[in-house]
């Protein structure tokens, strides 16, 4: 379980990491190494060079102005869930965070590194796409901007290009909508086996359910989103029934009861308390 | 033996002690075997098999040995030990030698400067496989046209049956029968610490020390002795700090041949230490086991007659001395009856081979298996006669008039408290109440369910996985300066025998707990003992440390009479002083007397020599001795997640006197905390194929500390014969936990018709039986 030799860089600046991703054959980013390192370990990734991003502070900030949150992408998970910030704007981002991992990961682990790695049972793309961020892309050959929903192709796979550092991701600021948060894993700190986003206005009933750990991918469905139980219970069943699951047909049947569980629990916490929690 | 006693007051004995391990363990100081870094030791990648069962056609070395800071690269062609079981007539080579039988057999070895590049050119090994087709269940292993796994002999290879007189007609004219089929699926140890070891050759006096995370000392230098073929005292094995065993320690790996080898024939250090998957993939496995349970019984829930066919999968091979699916069909089977009056039993057992990992020995082994299906029987009357699980426990408990009991299976167990430990334990969780709550709740649409396990745990028995040492030693001496050192011949793993040992000693001689060290782990220091497996260190362990501190103290008092010129009924020792009673101006220190004994030997009465030394091996009057306890499990069932959660626990224990109640505590925390991840979590599964699936720790999963309750844990002492009152405890929480669990889950999910038989319980599976409607037993 070692893995297999690599160089390794550690630039002082954005600039630099850039123009060494844009040189090194087969260069990877390392940021929290809280799922590179064990990939590594079982020599399933195999990078010629490390590029080690944590010297980076530009990429550390949580910033809001009128209209965003920017959230930088070397923001650990820990700092995310208890951000005044996150908590104030985003409380089921913050809730969301809290559910990843233990405590040493979570205070490794960044929300760039979740969101490039691309897992689909974590929290953080889910929660990207629920709240239609958008996640800013940069290389040498210059800046683009991607939706959050347009970035995620399945699983493991995103949009990234071997030489673009994500820098960070902007989530418009909420008005007239509450999201709550739900997920179901085996032990407290595991991937969630299924979880739910749920968007509702805070008039009439339109809204949206943000599944993750069921498809290969974040997936964001808009829906009226019925004021009864049992209506509500048969719109998710439906919307799940819908969705692309885990191959073997009982694990399927499974991910989709405890989807719609989280999302039932989302939904709750969404119209009780306003907050994500 | 009469040794005069004395007025023993115990400061010590019984006290909850803080253990003297801790202070190194908890800073971080322990030292284990990866600790051990010796200059120029080579590092040892093995090439594992990926197939379960192929020819190997042939194996290219070139490409690694090519690797920069290569030493060498071994197969079977360089090391030919075998271990070779006569019984079965089956050898396992200790790499792979022209067939591979299981997914992480290791085939060849790679010796290298450090564990990076070993492991580089490890993955440049070639190695050419012809497939054959795989053995991996029962009904495969045991078929006609199934393949065998050893060409030259059946797979079925232990093969045993066990009737009572008079059990035919029991089991035809009993009002009523029931059937089951009990299947519990492989599980391992994992300890924190990994297996490994370090041997390095003294080039000056040809002696090989061979460091080793191991549970018996003596026995791996004895098997070391044969194996490789060395005289006994040029082999030193040395165990150091070992962060948990759980009895997979206990076992003789390959791997470990492989070194010492290596180490003797190479002239360098060599190191190996297991990685996580490795450790997954060829620790030893247990627990793959399927019990065919008929059980005969009277309209009051009586129990007349079982009848068990039980089917072990020893994987494989055979470990050494302890072929994992005998040892657990063996203790299950002699233990079926467990704390029940059942006259009648007919039990046959068959184990196979499979391609699969080799299974041996892990704390509780056929235990908790056995207590699955003793309990679950009783469950399964209970629900078939509309009765309360408590109450026809209460009709078949074997009552205190009854002792020593013999069992339908042959045991002979000694006092014990079945019945009262489970009337205490039902009235710590208020059963009565439970119920009440139980029926509201279930109106509610919340699911709450207790499974009760009244276990007999057989302890101190004279053989068991740390093999067949039906005594232990002790060595104790009095330092010149009057401070104690003893020697055992145990292998601890974080029990706490330095602090256990340590209070009998330091009670017998009445001195401090602190002028007393305790060590063991070293065959050139440690005298020859069982080490520690079956429940037996405390007991059998502890009687010998009470013995030698006994012999001890009647020199000490001897030696002190005669100075004082006082008769030794009159000498007392307290506070580390010996004085005549009661008239503490008339005194010799501890010290003092130590000093007398080594330096001032003219002083010394006649015929005594000089010194304060003994070595004393103590072997139990009892071939084994029962302890017992019950365990009673509080469970939610949520019925939209299948998710489990432990609301309660409670244990009332009893393993006779106790010498540390915190540390029997401990023992019985950490066994329900493996119970819980037995009956939910672990699982080692294979694919179709073959293939092992669950080779980290994000695919088997352990019990973390949110999923383990505060449990509440009461004592009852009912003595043993051996010396001390002592009985074993080690296993009886690992035995009891998961058949408690899983009768919870049956209880909350009553309603539904679910009654569990097969462990560990999946969420997964729970939702099934809660939509799909009724699975029965
Ligand atoms: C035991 C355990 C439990 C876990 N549980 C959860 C959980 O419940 N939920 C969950 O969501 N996650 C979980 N994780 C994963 C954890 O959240 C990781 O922190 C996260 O997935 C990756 O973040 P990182 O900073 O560690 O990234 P790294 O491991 O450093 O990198 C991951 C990938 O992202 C790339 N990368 C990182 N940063 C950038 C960047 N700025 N630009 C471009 N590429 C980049 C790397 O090249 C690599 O491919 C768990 C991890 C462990 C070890």
């Amino acid at each position: 379980m070692k893995p297999v030799s690599f160089s390794y860089y550690r630039p002082n600046s954005v600039a630099e990491a850039l123009h060494i991703l844009a040189q090194e054959e087969e260069a990877k980013v390392i940021a929290g190494g809280q799922s590179l390192v064990p990939l590594m370990n079982f020599r399933l990734s195999r990078p010629k060079t490390l590029v080690d991003i944590n010297g980076l502070r530009e990429l550390a900030a949580v910033e809001a102005d009128g209209k965003v949150l920017r959230i930088g992408a070397l923001v650990r998970h820990q700092e995310l869930l208890a951000h005044p910030l996150v908590v104030k704007h985003f409380p089921a981002l913050a809730a969301a965070a809290a559910e990843i991992g233990h405590w040493a990961i979570r205070t490794r682990g960044t929300i760039g590194g979740s969101l490039v790695h691309a897992d689909p049972a974590a929290e953080l793309p889910a929660a990207m796409v629920a709240h239609r961020g958008v996640l800013v892309l940069t290389s040498a050959r210059g800046e683009r901007r991607v939706d959050a929903d347009a970035f995620f192709y399945g699983y493991l796979m995103t949009d990234i290009a071997p030489d673009e550092l994500l820098t960070a991701v902007e989530l418009p600021l909420p008005s007239g909508v509450r999201y709550g948060f739900a997920e179901h894993a085996r032990r407290p700190g595991d991937f969630a086996l299924a979880g739910a986003f749920v968007e509702v206005a805070e008039t009439g009933h339109a809204g949206a359910v943000t599944w993750f750990g069921v498809g290969g991918r974040p997936d964001r469905q808009e829906m009226e989103l019925s004021p009864d139980a049992s209506s509500r219970e048969r719109q998710f069943a439906a919307a799940l029934a819908e969705m692309d699951g885990p191959e073997d047909e009982v694990e399927a049947r499974y991910r989709r009861q405890l989807a719609a569980a989280a999302a039932e629990q989302a939904y709750q916490r969404a119209t009780a308390s306003g907050r994500g929690n | 033996m009469s040794i005069t006693q004395g007025p023993l007051k115990p400061q010590f004995t019984g006290a909850r002690v803080t253990r003297l391990e801790d202070a190194r363990l908890l800073r971080g100081r322990g030292r284990y075997l990866d600790d051990i870094d010796v200059p120029g030791t080579l590092h040892v990648a093995f090439v594992r098999s990926n197939r379960p069962a192929a020819r190997i056609v042939s194996i290219d070395v070139e490409g690694a040995l090519a690797v920069p800071g290569v030493h060498a690269v071994w197969t079977a062609e360089d090391c030919g030990i075998t271990l070779y079981t006569e019984r079965y007539d089956v050898g396992q080579p200790v790499l792979a030698k022209d067939e591979v039988r299981f997914v992480g057999e290791a085939v060849a070895a790679v010796f290298a400067e450090d564990r990076y590049v070993a492991e580089d050119a490890a993955e440049r090994v070639r190695v050419v496989y012809d497939a054959l087709p795989p053995v991996l269940t029962f009904d495969e292993a045991l078929s006609e046209e199934g393949r065998r796994v050893h060409a030259h002999r059946a797979n079925l290879f232990h093969h045993t049956e066990h009737e009572t007189d008079g059990f035919a007609g029991a089991f035809a004219n009993a009002p009523h029968r029931a059937q089951a089929t009990f299947v519990t699926h492989r599980q391992t140890g994992v300890p924190m610490e990994p297996r490994g070891c370090m041997a390095q050759l003294d080039a000056a006096t040809g002696r090989l020390t061979v460091y080793v995370s191991h549970q018996s000392p003596h026995q791996f230098r004895s098997q070391l002795t044969r194996l490789l073929q060395m005289p006994e005292n040029q082999i030193r094995v040395v165990v150091p700090e070992v962060g948990g065993a759980f009895g997979i320690k206990a076992m003789l790996y390959p791997e470990y041949l492989v070194v010492a080898d290596a180490a003797r024939r190479l002239g360098r250090p060599v190191k190996w230490v297991s990685d996580r998957t490795e450790s997954l993939l060829a620790d030893a496995h247990a627990r793959d086991n399927r019990h065919e349970v008929e059980v005969a019984f009277d309209d009051e829930g009586r129990i007349l007659a079982v009848r068990d066919h039980v089917f072990g999968d020893t994987g494989a091979y055979p470990f050494l001395g302890f072929p994992g699916a005998v040892g657990e069909a063996g203790w299950a089977t002699s233990m079926l009856t467990g704390p029940y009056k059942i006259p009648h039993v007919s039990i046959t057992v068959d184990c196979v081979f499979s391609n699969k990992a080799p299974e041996g020995a892990y704390r509780g082994v056929g235990g908790p298996v056995g207590a699955q299906v003793q309990e679950g029987i009783i469950d399964l009357v209970a629900r078939r006669l509309g009765k309360d699980v408590a109450d026809v426990r209460r009709i078949n408990f074997i009552r205190d008039e009854d002792f020593p009991y013999q069992t339908a299976t042959g045991n002979v167990y000694d006092p014990g408290s079945y019945a009262e430990s489970m009337e205490q334990a039902l009235a710590l969780i208020d059963y009565e109440r439970f119920r009440r709550e139980q029926a509201e709740l279930r109106r509610q649409g919340r699911y709450l369910g207790i499974g009760i396990c009244t276990f007999v745990e057989p302890s101190a028995g004279a053989e068991s996985e740390a093999g067949s040492t039906p005594y232990e030693a002790a060595s104790l001496r009095i330092e010149p300066t009057g401070t104690v050192t003893a020697a055992l011949g145990l292998g601890p793993s974080g029990q706490g025998h330095e602090t256990t040992m340590a209070q009998l000693i330091a009670d017998q001689l009445g001195v401090d707990i602190k002028d007393v060290v305790v060590i063991h782990g070293d065959t050139d220091s440690a005298p020859f003992g069982g080490g520690t497996g079956g429940s037996r260190s405390g007991t059998i362990g502890g009687g010998a440390a009470l013995r030698a501190s006994q012999e001890m103290r009647q020199r000490l008092i001897k030696l002190a009479a005669h100075l004082l010129e006082a008769a030794e009924e009159d000498v007392e020792l307290v506070d580390g002083h010996a004085q005549v009673k009661g008239v503490p101006a008339r005194a010799y220190s501890v010290r003092d007397l130590a000093r007398i004994a080594y330096t001032d030997v003219a002083r010394l009465p006649e015929g005594m020599q000089p010194g304060l030394e003994v070595v004393v091996r103590y072997q139990p009057p009892l071939s084994a001795t029962y302890s017992n306890g019950t365990h009673v499990a509080l469970v939610e069932v949520d019925v939209k997640t299948g998710f489990v959660r432990v609301l309660d626990y409670v244990v009332v224990n009893d393993c006779g006197r106790l010498i540390n109640p915190m540390i029997v505590e401990g023992q019985i925390h950490g066994g329900v905390a493996q119970g819980i991840g037995s009956a939910f979590l672990e699982e080692l599964r294979y694919d179709d194929s073959g293939q092992l699936v669950t080779t980290s720790l994000m695919d088997y999963l352990l019990p973390a500390a949110t999923d383990v309750p505060r449990m509440r844990v009461t004592h009852i002492e009912t003595p043993s014969a051996n010396v001390g009152g002592f009985k074993g405890m080690g296993e009886g929480s690992l035995i009891a936990a998961p058949p408690a669990l899983a009768g919870a889950v049956s209880d909350a999910l009553a309603p539904f018709g679910v009654f569990v038989t097969e462990i560990p319980v999946h969420p997964r599976q729970i939702l099934e039986w809660v939509q799909g409607g009724v699975h029965s037993a």
